[in-house]
């Protein structure tokens, strides 16, 4: 318990800065049936995690497309910052952090004694450089916007300066996912010393085993070791996790869940806010232009059933607003229900040409995905808006119908903060832009959000940044589902947080 | 005779080569057609312009498709099979997964070959009796079942009803027990195929006057059966279980999937679906390249067996 | 077979719409349960066969039909013989599967033809040697080779001379290339190459449903015996009708 109580210390020093972000909402979280009693040591957790052998990717400062190679990688590599419930990010390898007056230079007091694997102290320096590095690869913008090589660097032996091109709140949260640290000057970054709570064995064709690191600085590790094993498909890791091959598999999803429930010995954690779901209606040009269109669309689905026969229940309804997650989520704005006749007037208002088929465009790449596609063209025909379902493979979606096409299904996994999607997905200069939305209120109040210090004030502004989601947005968010792990009933401290927060194993054991 | 058998066999060999080269042509240009671009699926979705050209650059997608090709085919021969679109060796990925697909087929092989030869020769000890009759209809029953159905049953009753067996295998240290599973989905299709065909060539051999008259002069069952009816019907069984080593093969594509099993048919479903030309270049022609072997191997059976056409 | 045919004037419900929840049990109105979207398995096993078995039918008879023509040439005329041999020797060298996998996904969207024309097409080569084989010592007897001497054309040489004489081993061929075709069509299905969602299908619906499999099987079990069932009944039934011919062909050497 010892380590717990550390580690609430140290959120509490953190909490000085983005306490504004839980900004008085409350968090939600759901228990998961694990074994009681205090933490047991020893033992081995077998986990599998989904992955495909052509697109294994062991540089922690690449795109890992595989679940199982972000898993090993978090074991190996602390990040600066971490994913947390209440407030969004916790002390990793910064203990604290403080922004300058004009929130554009940040400073990170990190950790004292930490040492890579093997044995060398990890400084500031290192730290600057893998950050840095990570900036300079190929999605360095994106997961860094606003942020210049040159603005990144060590103060002293233990300080990292970040400097923002414009005021930003966010640094810290931004800061969370995939800033691994390696020593400075690494050449092969595959499988080099970390500072993370376990060590590499071996690693081979995607699976690896990695041993606990005794001298972790972030507290005691009760595994003796966690074994990673790659699955191509879910169902193959489902029917492991069933058969007492592996003791978890890491998000299986929802008709996983509902197999276990018939199981004995098998506990399923359920995450919520994993994923929020949606539908891409292109804003910029084609039959989805008009807002009055867009709205009907909107009108037209039943997001009850959705979430009850795509993600068979396991997730709630959404209401457009990207960031279910989010401690601050207007809970308040009205949902969205479904209306037919409304839907029906605004498209006939619009002068909606309901003679012709639309392309929906869907791929298979998340649970569910494809389902709902099925589904809202039974619902939205129910509206007069006649929707042709094309499945595409993942390459050709990605490539050719993702932020091009006027209609598709899509997903983002990471629902833990209403300003860090928007940022990413909403904003008109985002890279990700999918939906071509250029809302000039939508970007003010983004700007205003991201440069406030003041909890308040930052709470009222990111309410109104999503009023204006809910009314005009591109987006048809129609459900966060929750993300799904599958356990044994023999392990404990499995982390229940959504999206990337699932692989934070270092508090994990083994009863028995 | 012996210089003309020679002669025979060294142009049967070098035909094999050819037509093996042939098919890597085939698939490098059919894989050209594919729409879609591996660069696209191997950079992140927010990559800009200028990587992606830079990508393309890397991986020698702005040359002509036949410098390409000429590339390609060079490598191959020299063992090195070039790298996928996010930079990996393919040798690497795909030698290293070739072993489990061989494990995999070639225990599926041996598996339907011997209960091809034990079931056809319990259908022609007694031709028409009542194990002729059921062995034969279950033998039609078997060759028209899909490996993943068979597969999808298998993992239901045995790996979760039952749970006397493993559904999923998958590490580098996979058990023998691992591999029952996979092995009997693969082979019983192939079982039923090659019984039928064992029975019939026994059935055939039948016929013949020098096995009638081993019959005539009282030879044991035995006798008959590894001494006149092997040797005449060992043509016609190696070739089909040399197409069938084509059918396990491609069986073991869905096989692979469903039972997590680390082999070439997973890599080259994921390769396919993310427009990895090369890649499927690489599967495609490894996959080529072991069947000939095998039909090579045939060939040498049918000139031990004095046949040949 | 017929089942499969006319299966989808009997399906009680809409394929497309859901009528209970995602994988239920058989309950009352859908005696086989739900799919993974909740759809009803009876009215999608009813509708599914079809086309597999359409698609199937035409790999199967196309194959055969191509090489019996084919495969009687290469009777008749040797040097043709060995040019097919060399194809075939090229075509065995390529996996049906892999072959559809890599043909079916290079054009996406295009539904089943590009599987059916890959499967016709590497299933030819194979086929015309069986049938070869079987027309070579009709090819040798003495009426063809009168035939052949009075300058009857290669066309009806095989029309009129060795085609009606390969009937039992052209229905035999056919059975069995039906089951194969089902085999490679199905295979496809279950890779998603062909059959789209959220159309019904036999093979698509074991592969969708395969994650549901503990929760209702029989949305998996159903469609996996009716195809086996399908290749089977085919398969025998052309068993039999060649049975029924083989002593004709006989008495006509």
């Amino acid at each position: 318990m010892a380590s717990l109580t550390r580690r609430r210390m140290l959120q509490a020093g953190a909490a000085a800065v983005t306490a504004w972000a839980a900004g008085g909402c409350t968090p939600e979280g759901t228990p998961a049936s694990a074994p009681t009693g205090p933490p047991r040591n020893g033992g081995t957790l077998r986990v599998g995690a989904i992955g495909k052998a052509a697109a294994i990717v062991r540089d922690p400062f690449g795109v890992q497309p595989n679940d199982s190679d972000y898993l090993i990688l978090s074991l190996l590599y602390d990040t600066v910052t971490i994913p947390a419930k209440s407030p969004l990010v916790a002390p990793r390898l910064a203990t604290r952090w403080e922004a300058g007056e004009d929130l554009r230079t940040w400073r990170f007091t990190l950790a004292e004694n930490v040492a890579f694997h093997d044995g060398s102290p990890c400084t500031a320096e290192d730290v600057a450089w893998s950050v840095r590095r990570l900036r300079q690869s190929e999605a360095g913008t994106s997961r860094l916007p606003g942020i210049d090589v040159s603005g990144i660097r060590a103060e002293g032996p233990r300080t990292l300066v970040i400097e923002s091109r414009y005021p930003n709140s966010r640094i810290p949260l931004l800061l969370r996912l995939t800033t691994f640290v390696q020593k400075k000057g690494t050449t092969d970054p595959a499988g080099a010393p970390g500072t993370g709570p376990f060590e590499l064995d071996w690693f081979r064709d995607g699976n690896a085993r990695l041993v606990r690191n005794d001298n972790w600085f972030g507290g005691e590790v009760h595994l003796d070791a966690i074994e990673v094993r790659m699955f191509d498909r879910t169902a193959s890791m489902v029917n492991a996790v069933l058969t007492g091959e592996i003791d978890l598999a890491s998000n299986a999803g929802a008709v996983a869940a509902r197999t276990a429930g018939k199981r004995d010995g098998v506990q399923v954690v359920r995450r919520p806010d994993d994923t929020a779901h949606y539908v891409v209606m292109r804003t910029s040009d084609g039959p989805f232009a008009d807002p009055r269109v867009r709205e009907a669309v909107k009108l037209a689905v039943d997001r009850k059933a959705l979430v009850d026969q795509a993600i068979s229940g396991y997730g709630k309804p959404a209401n457009d607003i990207l960031g279910t997650g989010d401690p601050c989520y207007a809970k308040d704005i009205p949902q969205r229900e479904r209306n037919i006749d409304r839907a029906r007037k605004l498209l006939d208002e619009a002068g909606f040409d309901r003679s012709r088929s639309y392309q929906l465009l869907t791929t298979e790449e998340i649970p569910g995905m494809a389902e709902s596609a099925t589904l809202l063209a039974n619902q939205l025909q129910e509206a007069g808006v006649k929707i042709d379902v094309r499945k595409q493979d993942q390459a050709t979606f990605l490539g050719a119908s993702r932020g091009k096409a006027p209609l598709y299904t899509s997903f983002y996994g990471t629902q833990d903060s209403v300003v860090f999607c928007a940022g990413k997905l909403l904003v008109s200069e985002s890279k990700l832009n999918e939906a071509a939305w250029h809302d000039p209120a939508f970007d003010a109040a983004y700007q205003q959000v991201v440069s406030t210090a003041d909890d308040k004030r930052g709470a009222q502004l990111s309410h109104d940044l999503q009023q204006v989601q809910h009314e005009r947005s591109g987006l048809l968010v129609w459900g966060a589902a929750d993300g799904i792990d599958l356990a044994s009933d023999k392990v404990g401290g499995l982390p229940d947080l959504p999206g990337y927060g699932r692989v934070q194993l270092e508090r994990a054991w083994l009863s028995g | 005779m012996i210089p003309h058998r020679t002669t025979r066999v060294l142009g049967q060999l070098t035909r094999r080569v050819v037509t093996l080269v042939a098919l890597l042509a085939i698939t490098f240009f059919a894989v050209e057609v594919l729409p879609g671009d591996a660069v696209v699926s191997s950079l992140s979705q927010d990559a800009s312009d200028a990587e992606f050209a830079a990508r393309r650059a890397a991986l020698g997608l702005d040359q002509p498709v036949l410098a390409r090709f000429w590339h390609w085919i060079a490598g191959v021969f020299s063992g090195d099979l070039g790298t996928t679109a996010r930079g990996q060796h393919i040798a690497d990925l795909v030698l290293g997964r070739l072993p489990q697909t061989m494990l995999l087929g070639g225990t599926a092989l041996v598996v339907t070959v011997l209960a091809a030869l034990a079931l056809g020769s319990l259908c022609v000890l007694r031709p028409g009796g009542r194990a002729d009759r059921a062995i034969a209809g279950t033998a039609m029953v078997a060759l028209a079942l899909p490996e993943f159905a068979v597969a999808t049953a298998l993992v239901v009753v045995f790996a979760i009803w039952l749970r006397v067996l493993p559904a999923a295998t998958g590490t580098a240290a996979t058990s023998p027990v691992a591999l029952v599973l996979p092995v009997i989905a693969l082979a019983l299709p192939q079982i039923g195929w090659n019984t039928r065909v064992v029975r019939a060539a026994f059935g055939e051999q039948l016929g013949t006057p020098h096995v009638d008259a081993a019959v005539l002069d009282g030879l044991s069952r035995r006798r008959i059966l590894t001494h006149y009816l092997l040797p005449g019907a060992a043509p016609t069984i190696a070739a089909a279980a040399a197409t069938s080593v084509g059918m396990v093969l491609g069986g073991a594509v869905t096989i692979e999937a469903i039972f997590n099993f680390p082999g070439l048919g997973s890599v080259l479903i994921d390769a396919v679906q993310h427009r990895d030309a090369p890649l499927v270049a690489a599967v495609v022609a490894l996959t080529g390249a072991l069947i000939t072997v095998v039909l090579i191997g045939c060939d040498a059976v049918r000139a031990w067996a004095g046949g040949g056409r | 077979m017929a089942l499969a045919v006319a299966g989808p004037w009997f399906a009680p419900h809409d394929i497309t719409a859901p009528r209970t929840a995602p994988y239920a049990s058989p309950g009352p109105g859908t005696p086989l349960g739900g799919d993974q979207i909740g759809r009803d398995v009876l009215s999608r096993v009813l509708v599914g066969g079809r086309d597999l078995v359409l698609a199937s039918l035409v790999v199967a008879a196309a194959v055969t039909g191509t090489a019996a023509v084919l495969g009687a040439a290469a009777a008749l005329r040797p040097r043709f013989g060995a040019v097919l041999d060399r194809v075939a020797d090229t075509v065995i060298l390529l996996p049906a599967v892999l072959g559809v996998l890599v043909v079916g996904l290079s054009v996406p969207g295009s539904g089943r033809l590009p599987v059916v024309v890959t499967a016709v097409v590497l299933g030819i080569p194979f086929a015309a040697r069986v049938t070869a084989a079987a027309a070579a010592p009709i090819a040798a007897t003495g009426y063809v080779e009168t035939a052949q001497a009075a300058g009857e054309s290669l066309f009806s040489l095989v029309w009129r001379e060795i085609l009606p004489n390969l009937r039992a081993t052209l229905l035999t061929l056919l059975g069995l290339r039906f089951a194969a075709a089902v085999g490679v069509v199905a295979t496809a299905g279950f890779l998603q190459i062909g059959a789209q969602p959220p159309a019904a299908d036999w093979a698509l619906m074991i592969g969708e449903n395969s994650d549901g499999v503990l929760l209702n099987p029989l949305a998996v079990l159903v469609p996996s015996a009716a195809i086996a069932l399908l290749a089977v009944g085919v398969n025998l039934a052309c068993d039999i009708a060649a049975a029924r011919w083989r002593p004709k062909a006989v008495r006509g050497r």
